[in-house]
């Protein structure tokens, strides 16, 4: 029995001007540094890197799929493994989602009710899978991973039905309780509710409110980054990080693109997920602080820079763009090579992103990092309205 | 470079060693070795940077044409040499025509043409425009040009085109190669042609003697067509004509031969006095999600020669794919995970796959090189062959 919270959040520095903010989270596996980017490795495993290379990168925290690793290995295998840790050889920090979302976009939605959620399988037999908070939270105790997501009653951003989105929301919270009452690691593992609400202001601050009460140790915001308009998401992530306690990490779900974390670092967020940059990793995209480079592109052919000059990764101390565009989608290795660069270009950003917020300076880090993005000034207007939300004027 | 080796028999097991190169001064490469085999400049599924996990030690990189033809144009104005190219300017590069993992069709032929077997289809290459590459790619070692399109099977008249054509490209790229000021320095490697009729392949070896200057080596060619059933080729049926050449052939140079070997043909070869091979073998065991784990030692605790880790009675087996194998794949992982791995398709399955079947293999070499030092190479022959015949009865 360990005495310690499986939890310890300590802001360092506050930025002056927004609401950005360095903190440090210490979790059973080990300390991770926020604001974070943490990247999906789906089934066990990030897309060929190998963990060895993973904690050389310094990379301290990753997210793992619930529902994918509860029907491959499942749970039998995974307790004989001693956890997902031990399975796949990771040290570092895990995080599950709770199977949900990805039932959702993966198999055909049958019926949700109070008890759970259900599927139809995609299979011949089209047989039916139950979801409950129950079970998701056992899989995830088996999978073992330091935070834990309840299940959520996850209603899209584009559907209008305020009675359906408000059912949501109290859903949402009876299924945290459910969720809290089946936990069987509470010491080991920490469960983060997930702020539901869509787009409106009142069902949000209801549902935030709801979660503040409980027990837990910090929030995930939900819902958001599918669908929505721009100028809504900034909206609700800003309305959410007011109310949410500043002493507890704020993890926004799914939001992954450079701008996007930039601005919502602006916004107080923590922590956040995304799939993007290892998936783009796929199809041959190399990420830059300049936009995405399409290495299939025939203008790389013979180009002999590496992806980008500033960038310390194995893959542009070693590649050129000509040699990374005759091999991406048709080599395996180019995939990892790809994703390597991805994640450290990720981890860059965020590194920046602390150290910015640590001297004082991250209002201007966030002017010269648009600038770069967007050099003729053309900056969208959501992006202009959330910076100025927290005081960042982009000239 | 230069090739030392001893004793200067003509037809048996020898040591040998690759030194004095210019580029490289210090590196020493003993034989009987192996090339890594790689496609697109790859070992398939480790990065150049992962190999590191397996061996520090220098090595040679074959490097088929066949997956390079798409960086051709790119190669005429890089300006570095083709192993910096692919990201491996430590290492030593020897260029070949056609992939040893993949068949190659046989057909196709054109006079004074070679068809290489691309991804898109076939190119063919005459000396002139082969000769261009090899000067664009600067490779440490090469292959002339041959037409080595020949099995047991063959027509004499395919026989005859075969060594008429390849005394063409010898004359014409010997030539070329004299006059090259970039391929000064390069290692140049004969092929031998003449299927399994000995008269022609001892006429084209009277023919090639007539002119042996430049020539550092020789390749056996034209024995089979490459892909995964060189595994079964049956030694007693190549034994007279490798024979036949070795009688023939100036001691002192080079013996390479390619293709997916099995190890009891590897250690026949050996015992020849063949000098160089190559990781092919590797490759397709590991297309096949098998895992080398024949014992090398006696020492070695196993009773399997190869395991398929697809098979789902590893899907609970927390053990390391070979006992005692010091590999990263062995030393961290278990055969529950890779088997994961490979059920569910991810990258990293087969990278840990081939890390074990490389690592392996060249610990196989090593123990050939002590066992010749030793004087023991017949009991490994034995033991290896045992295990070999014992497999081949399981199946």
């Amino acid at each position: 029995m360990t005495t310690k919270s499986p939890l310890v959040f300590s802001i360092l520095t506050e930025c002056g001007t927004s609401k950005a903010r360095v903190s440090r989270m210490i979790l059973p596996h080990g300390p991770v540094d926020l604001p974070v980017f943490m990247p999906v490795g789906t089934q066990g495993t990030l897309k060929g890197m190998l963990p060895e290379q993973l904690e050389e990168l310094g990379l301290q925290i990753m997210l793992a799929n619930t529902y994918h690793l509860g029907t491959k290995p499942g749970t039998e295998i995974l307790q004989k493994a001693g956890g997902l840790h031990k399975f796949m050889n990771w040290n570092g920090c895990l995080l599950t989602d709770s199977g949900g979302f990805q039932m959702v976009s993966l198999l055909k939605l049958a019926e949700i009710t109070e008890d759970g959620v259900r599927f139809q399988s995609l299979n011949d037999q089209k047989a039916e899978v139950m979801l409950t908070p129950e079970h998701s939270i056992e899989i995830q105790n088996a999978i073992g991973a330091d935070i834990i997501m309840q299940l959520d009653d996850v209603v899209k951003t584009t559907n209008p039905d305020k009675e359906r989105i408000e059912e949501s929301v109290y859903r949402t919270t009876r299924w945290l309780d459910r969720c809290l009452k089946a936990h069987q690691n509470p010491d080991t593992q920490n469960i983060f509710p997930i702020v539901q609400g869509t787009l409106y202001e009142d069902l949000r601050e209801k549902s935030a409110k709801d979660h503040i009460e409980r027990d837990v140790r910090g929030f995930a915001i939900g819902g958001l980054s599918g669908g929505e308009s721009k100028d809504d998401f900034w909206k609700m992530v800003h309305l959410s990080t007011n109310i949410l306690p500043k002493n507890k990490p704020r993890y926004l779900m799914g939001v992954g693109f450079a701008e996007d974390l930039v601005v919502c670092c602006a916004l107080g967020v923590d922590m956040f997920d995304c799939v993007f940059p290892t998936r783009t990793a796929r199809f041959g995209c190399a990420l830059t602080r300049k936009g995405q480079l399409n290495l299939k592109k025939e203008q790389f052919k013979k180009d002999f820079r590496p992806i980008d000059e500033n960038c310390p990764c194995n893959t542009c101390k070693n590649y050129t763009r000509a040699y990374l565009s005759g091999i991406v989608t048709v080599l395996p290795v180019a995939c990892h090579l790809l994703t390597e660069h991805n994640i450290v270009f990720q981890m860059n950003l965020m590194k920046d992103i602390r150290q910015s917020i640590t001297k004082g300076k991250f209002p201007d880090f966030v002017r010269d990092f648009m600038l770069q993005v967007y050099p003729t000034k053309n900056y969208p207007s959501w992006i202009i309205d959330s910076l100025s939300a927290v005081n960042i004027k982009l000239k | 470079m230069k090739f030392y080796v001893e004793p200067l028999s003509k037809c048996t097991q020898r040591l040998g060693s690759l030194s004095e190169i210019e580029s490289k001064p210090t590196v020493n490469i003993k034989t009987p070795a192996v090339m890594l085999h790689t496609q697109g400049g790859q070992i398939p599924h480790i990065t150049h940077e992962v190999f590191k996990l397996v061996s520090r030690k220098s090595q040679i990189l074959q490097i088929p044409l066949a997956g390079m033809h798409t960086f051709k144009e790119a190669m005429q104005y890089y300006e570095g040499t083709i192993s910096s190219f692919i990201g491996s300017k430590d290492s030593l590069s020897c260029l070949t025509l056609q992939d040893p993992c993949n068949i190659t069709k046989q057909g196709h032929h054109s006079t004074l043409k070679v068809p290489i077997w691309t991804k898109n289809g076939k190119v063919y290459y005459d000396a002139k425009s082969y000769m261009d590459v090899v000067e664009s790619f600067k490779p440490d070692i090469y292959f002339l040009l041959s037409d080595g399109d020949t099995n047991i099977s063959s027509s004499e008249k395919r026989i005859a085109k075969s060594v008429s054509n390849t005394m063409n490209f010898y004359k014409e790229c010997l030539d070329r190669h004299r006059k090259s000021d970039a391929l000064k320095h390069s290692f140049v490697i004969a092929p031998i042609v003449g299927g399994y009729k000995q008269i022609s392949r001892e006429r084209y070896i009277s023919f090639i003697l007539e002119d042996m200057k430049n020539v550092d080596g020789f390749l056996i060619d034209g024995l089979h067509n490459n892909g995964p059933e060189a595994e079964f080729l049956e030694f007693n049926e190549i034994e007279p004509i490798v024979r036949c050449i070795l009688n023939k052939i100036p001691t002192e140079k080079l013996r390479v031969v390619q293709g997916c070997w099995n190890p009891v043909n590897i250690i026949n070869l050996v015992e020849l006095g063949i000098d160089l091979f190559d990781t092919s073998y590797c490759h397709i065991l590991t297309e096949r999600s098998a895992a080398m784990t024949f014992a090398i030692e006696i020492t070695d605790q196993t009773n399997t020669y190869e395991i398929n880790l697809r098979d789902s009675k590893y899907v609970d087996d927390f053990q390391p794919v070979l006992i005692g194998c010091e590999c990263l794949s062995c030393t961290k992982y278990s055969r529950a995970y890779i088997h994961h791995l490979l059920s569910v398709h991810e990258l990293l399955g087969p990278i840990l796959v081939m890390i074990h079947n490389v690592y392996h293999y060249l610990r196989f070499f090593e123990k050939i090189r002590s066992c010749i030092q030793n004087n023991t190479l017949q009991t490994l022959q034995l033991s290896i062959t045992e295990q070999f015949r014992n497999h081949q009865k399981t199946k």
